[in-house]
């Protein structure tokens, strides 16, 4: 217990330094709602696309899991694949702590990060564009958690592979742009067509925006939704951490 | 009682013995070095001794102790310092060996122990702008903050520049002083040569010899050759006439005598008492280098002198 403290403290101080991961990890979806809500032109204001809802509504979620895909597809992969590559887990093999320890003070690392991320743009869209604070907090809380748990679940599945920092980035990136656009970064999915939308509610990506967004509005999210959450994050959770690779 | 023994170590990758029965003991406090070809089996024996890797046949004993079974115990008391290994670009050198001190039960006191090993400067340098010598001399301390017993150190001069290199062997000579018992994987036979009180050739996966530097020398012949420029002319009927002496033969005017056992001291006493003086003396022996060649097949045997002797 004591190295996976020190570990995190350590593996924090790291996270800290790379100032891009910082940006695009902690402040980047909070920045993209503001920007959007104050440039674009009717952004804050009730649509007849998204029946009577505003953009910055349907962003917000959105936003959220654009930031958990950020961390858990493009940030935790490379750093997985590099420690692999460099034989950093493999000079851990050498000492009293398990290689394991390093990897679970990353993922609390990128979780901590992303509640953080995800607190400051709700924080953003609440003060300046009147969004409410999530109505069913408790839903929102349970939906946000699988959301990262599955999310995360595939980016370890990609780190657990990885051989090489630039194949965890690679393998990274490959997934993370088709799942934004099945989160609907491009289209909302208030506006996808139904076959579309029958498969972004079978990605985690999808489910996860439908759910917060229902959360958020003080709706409970559909049982569809949080079931394919939970799958992904149990079945490749738990392919990864069978097919981890030490070395 | 030795603190390491191997016993017909077999270790099979792709139906190939990559190791082919190995053993050897290394005692307490001495610093034992591995010497072999690439491929020869040295790393992947080191790693079996860490317990990095699973042998596929005969017998480990560390400190007592089964590599596999005893895990946890071998890694409190075998400091390992891999091929090939880095650390996060962005972690710095104090909070590298807080961190893994913070993994032993009786951690070294680290800000002395970089002291020692000349990075107390660096302690707040990122490990991304450390110097290639600077790099392995904190692989080294992280080796050894755990206060092992036994420290393994796999290729750690290789790509280091000759100042570093020097640098880092007094530093292994200082973690012997410190009591530690050392076993030094190399491919520079003037590192085995200088550091090692025993030296394990290996060669396909097989012991080739195992003896003091002096010993593997010895193995290939004490031949030894002088050469010099006489100040004033000597007959090689003389030189001829000690029983130390092979061959004398004439190079413009430079002389080579070729000879073994104590042939140095014979001939410059000759040269003394003959009140002649050897102008530009250089005098080649077998090296460890030449002996390493020899008994790996990879060489002539004789790269000083470029001749065969046996």
């Amino acid at each position: 217990m004591a190295a996976t403290l020190q570990l995190t403290k350590t593996e924090s101080k790291l996270f800290v330094r790379d100032p891009i991961a910082l940006f695009f990890g902690l402040v980047f979806p909070a920045v993209l709602l503001f920007a959007l809500g104050y440039l674009y032109p009717g952004f804050d204001e009730p649509s007849a696309d998204l029946d009577g809802k505003r953009y910055i509504d349907v962003y917000a979620p959105i936003a959220l899991v654009l930031g958990l895909a950020t961390l858990g597809l493009v940030t935790m992969p490379p750093i997985f694949g590099a420690y692999r590559q460099f034989g950093i887990l493999r000079r851990l093999r050498t000492t009293p702590v398990h290689p394991v320890r390093l990897l679970s003070a990353q993922l609390i690392v990128h979780v901590a990060v992303a509640v953080a991320a995800a607190a400051l743009a709700i924080g953003v869209v609440v003060t300046a564009f009147d969004v409410p604070v999530p109505e069913s907090p408790l839903w929102f809380l349970l939906s946000f958690l699988l959301a990262a748990a599955s999310i995360f679940a595939i980016g370890l599945l990609v780190g657990a592979r990885a051989s090489t920092q630039v194949s965890g980035q690679a393998i990274g990136m490959a997934i993370y742009f088709p799942m934004l656009f099945f989160a609907g970064v491009w289209i909302p999915r208030s506006v996808m067509p139904d076959g579309l939308l029958a498969v972004s509610d079978l990605t985690p990506l999808g489910s996860a925006v439908q759910a917060l967004e229902d959360s958020w509005f003080g709706a409970t999210p559909s049982l569809l939704n949080l079931t394919v959450m939970l799958a992904y994050a149990l079945v490749v959770g738990l392919v990864a951490v069978r097919g981890f690779r030490w070395e | 009682m030795p603190v390491i023994e191997v016993e017909n170590l077999v270790k099979t990758y792709d139906g190939v013995n990559v190791v082919d029965g190995i053993s050897f003991t290394v005692d307490e406090g001495e610093i034992f070095g591995i010497v072999g070809p690439n491929g020869a089996g040295k790393t992947t024996t080191v790693e079996s001794v860490e317990g990095l890797r699973v042998p596929d046949g005969g017998s480990i004993r560390v400190l007592g102790l089964h590599p596999i079974e005893d895990r946890y115990e071998i890694t409190e008391r075998l400091g390992a310092q891999l091929q090939e290994s880095r650390l996060q670009d962005r972690i710095k050198v104090s909070e590298a060996l807080e961190l893994y001190a913070s993994f032993y039960r009786n951690p070294a006191d680290w800000p002395q122990l970089i002291e020692r090993l000349g990075l107390a400067g660096k302690a707040d340098t990122r490990y991304s702008d450390l110097s290639g010598g600077q790099k392995q001399r904190l692989s080294v301390a992280l080796a050894l903050v755990g206060s092992p017993e036994v420290a393994v150190l796999d290729e750690l001069t290789t790509g280091l520049d000759p100042a570093a290199r020097r640098s880092t062997w007094e530093t292994i000579e200082e973690i012997r002083a410190g009591g530690v018992t050392v076993v030094l994987v190399t491919h520079f036979m003037e590192e085995a040569e200088r550091l090692c009180d025993r030296i394990m050739v290996v060669d396909g996966g097989r012991v080739v010899a195992i003896d003091t530097p002096a010993g593997l020398v010895d193995r290939i012949g004490s031949r030894q050759v002088l050469r010099f420029r006489p100040s004033v002319a000597i007959d090689d009927g003389l030189l001829t006439a000690l029983p130390e002496v092979a061959s004398v033969a004439h190079h413009g005017q430079q002389l080579e005598v070729a000879g073994t056992g104590n042939v140095v001291h014979a001939v410059t006493a000759l040269l003394a008492q003959r009140r002649v003086i050897a102008e530009d003396l250089r005098i080649e022996q077998h090296t460890l280098e030449d002996a390493y060649l020899a008994l790996t097949g990879s060489g002539s045997g004789f790269s000083t002198s470029g001749r065969e002797d046996r």
